[in-house]
């Protein structure tokens, strides 16, 4: 499980302004201001994206808009860095699925 | 022309780069991220006995003294920069504008060595951890693994600890191609720390070097082989992290312990349990806007890669074009800031300014808490001697 560090020993306590988004369609709660990945991290939410080949899972990992691992869709929108996406009130946040393969088909819908 | 100036990256050195322009100049700082303060975000050590150094606050500051005299676009990624005539164009997301001075102060960006099972979710840089931890305030998880023993690993690691989420092993990561790193580098990081060291943790981890190299000459054997625990932290200089495992996110990692010379002990494999890991593998410039003019580039290891040839003074062969912060080489922050107060004393022209910021700049440097490579200095010699030839 992740948390929110509500009380830090040295930065002292914070409390946050919490806005209502939407995850693959179900409703989840973020702090005002924070990005996208700290946002599904603080709801424990790892999984940002299944890889487009092969449907691996990926999450965050340079946190900085550097390695693109994070890509989700936004308000419907494809590949947006959710890294450098600050979460807002009532947005559209799903995570991207596997690519078919032009021959075999499959691939998957990100749920 | 859109402005006089315009500043990419607000970070320290942009911020105040644009804090010494701010009631001369038309000033445009650009931004990938939403925030102003660049890597100023997450930092939080201890610089001498209950003395603090909250990045997040500097950032505040810097950036408080600018508003309504500086113009911000965050969230703005630039693609592409020209230089016609006098007049740069700078390309991104949210439009083009021109400016007659450019001041690239772009930062570094966190070097990653590969092994197995890292892209599972779960798996960030240290850097990540530090901004989620210290910036957002969410825990990266209940109890990592950090792999890369060096000053930026360290001091995350501290961190980490200030907000109590659990490091269980400070490790070296798996031998290959990419990564060279050895028990040998590990103890003599952690003896480098020890002559600045910006804590009272810092100062015995860096102690403990410093004894065993007194005592014992041959240190490394004598270094346990489980590692040593300092202040919560345990740095195991002896042990390899092989592979990080999970089926969805990470459960666990694998490690190895070493010989002396960094050599794998067959059969000592052991499982960590834990919900993230952290890779530290240092850092480099972040050169991508330089790179788009014909400019030259220098590799120098000492400062952590490519970085555009330039002056003492911030200067580069193209004029208008000025660079500061860790584009220029990986150093701290207060000598990012003053490189960007540099930067602008430059296109305002103002010699007695220039002279009076680079005796800081050299001070500074002799009194870094934080020093991210022992030839550092070297480094910046053979720079300048480039300079002087170019």
């Amino acid at each position: 499980m992740t948390r929110r560090i509500l009380d830090h020993k040295i930065l002292g306590p914070r409390k946050n302004k919490i806005v209502p988004f939407k995850w693959n369609g179900e409703t989840y709660y973020g702090a005002e201001g924070e990005s996208i990945t700290a946002a599904l991290l603080a709801n424990d939410v790892r999984t940002l994206r299944h890889h487009e080949r092969d449907g691996a899972p990926r999450g965050l990992y340079c946190n900085i808009g550097h390695c693109s691992e994070c890509r989700v869709t936004v308000d419907g929108a494809q590949n947006v860095r959710a890294c450098l996406t600050p979460v807002r009130k009532d947005m559209e946040i799903r995570r991207q699925g596997a690519l078919p393969h032009l021959v075999k088909g499959g691939g998957d819908d990100g749920l | 022309m859109d402005y006089d100036v315009i500043i990419i990256g607000a970070g320290p050195a942009g911020l105040s780069a644009a804090g010494v322009l701010k009631d001369d100049k038309r000033v445009l700082v650009i931004d990938e991220y939403y925030h102003h303060g660049g890597r100023l975000l997450g930092q939080l050590y201890e610089e001498s006995r209950g003395n603090w150094w909250n990045g997040m606050e500097i950032a505040d500051e810097l950036y408080g003294g600018l508003e309504g005299k500086v113009e911000f676009s965050l969230g703005t990624s630039v693609y592409n920069a020209e230089r016609e005539g006098s007049l740069f164009t700078i390309y991104t997301d949210k439009g083009n504008f021109t400016a007659r001075c450019l001041v690239a102060a772009t930062g570094s960006k966190e070097n990653s060595s590969p092994l197995p099972g890292w892209e599972l979710p779960g798996v960030m840089t240290v850097g990540a951890a530090q901004v989620l931890t210290n910036f957002h305030r969410v825990a990266p998880g209940e109890a990592g693994v950090i792999i890369g023993i060096n000053p930026l690993s360290m001091v995350i690691a501290m961190e980490l600890g200030y907000a109590d989420v659990e490091v269980k092993k400070i490790c070296l990561p798996a031998a290959n191609d990419i990564n060279t790193a050895t028990p040998k580098d590990a103890l003599e990081t952690l003896m480098g720390l020890s002559r600045s060291a910006p804590s009272k943790f810092l100062a015995f981890a860096g102690g403990v070097g410093r004894r065993l190299t007194l005592l014992h000459g041959p240190v490394l054997n004598f270094f346990p082989s489980g590692g040593v625990r300092t202040l919560g932290l345990p740095i195991s200089i002896k042990e390899r992290v092989v592979r990080i495992n999970g089926t969805d996110q990470v459960e666990s990692v694998t490690t190895i312990k070493t010989r002396a010379d960094g050599s794998v002990i067959e059969g000592t494999e052991q499982e960590i349990v834990c919900d993230f890991v952290c890779i530290s593998d240092g850092l480099s410039p972040v050169n991508e806007i330089t790179s788009l003019f014909n400019l030259k580039h220098v590799y120098l290891e000492s400062l952590g890669g490519y970085v555009p040839l330039h002056s003492e003074k911030m200067e580069t062969e193209i004029e208008g074009l000025y660079v500061a912060g860790n584009i220029t080489g990986i150093e701290n922050a207060k000598v990012a800031m003053l490189q960007g107060e540099m930067a602008a004393h430059r296109i305002l022209g103002d010699e007695a300014a220039s002279e009076d910021t680079l005796r800081k700049i050299n001070e500074e440097r002799k009194n870094a808490k934080v020093k991210f490579h022992e030839d550092l200095d070297a480094g910046r010699e053979k720079l300048q001697l480039y300079w002087l030839a170019k």
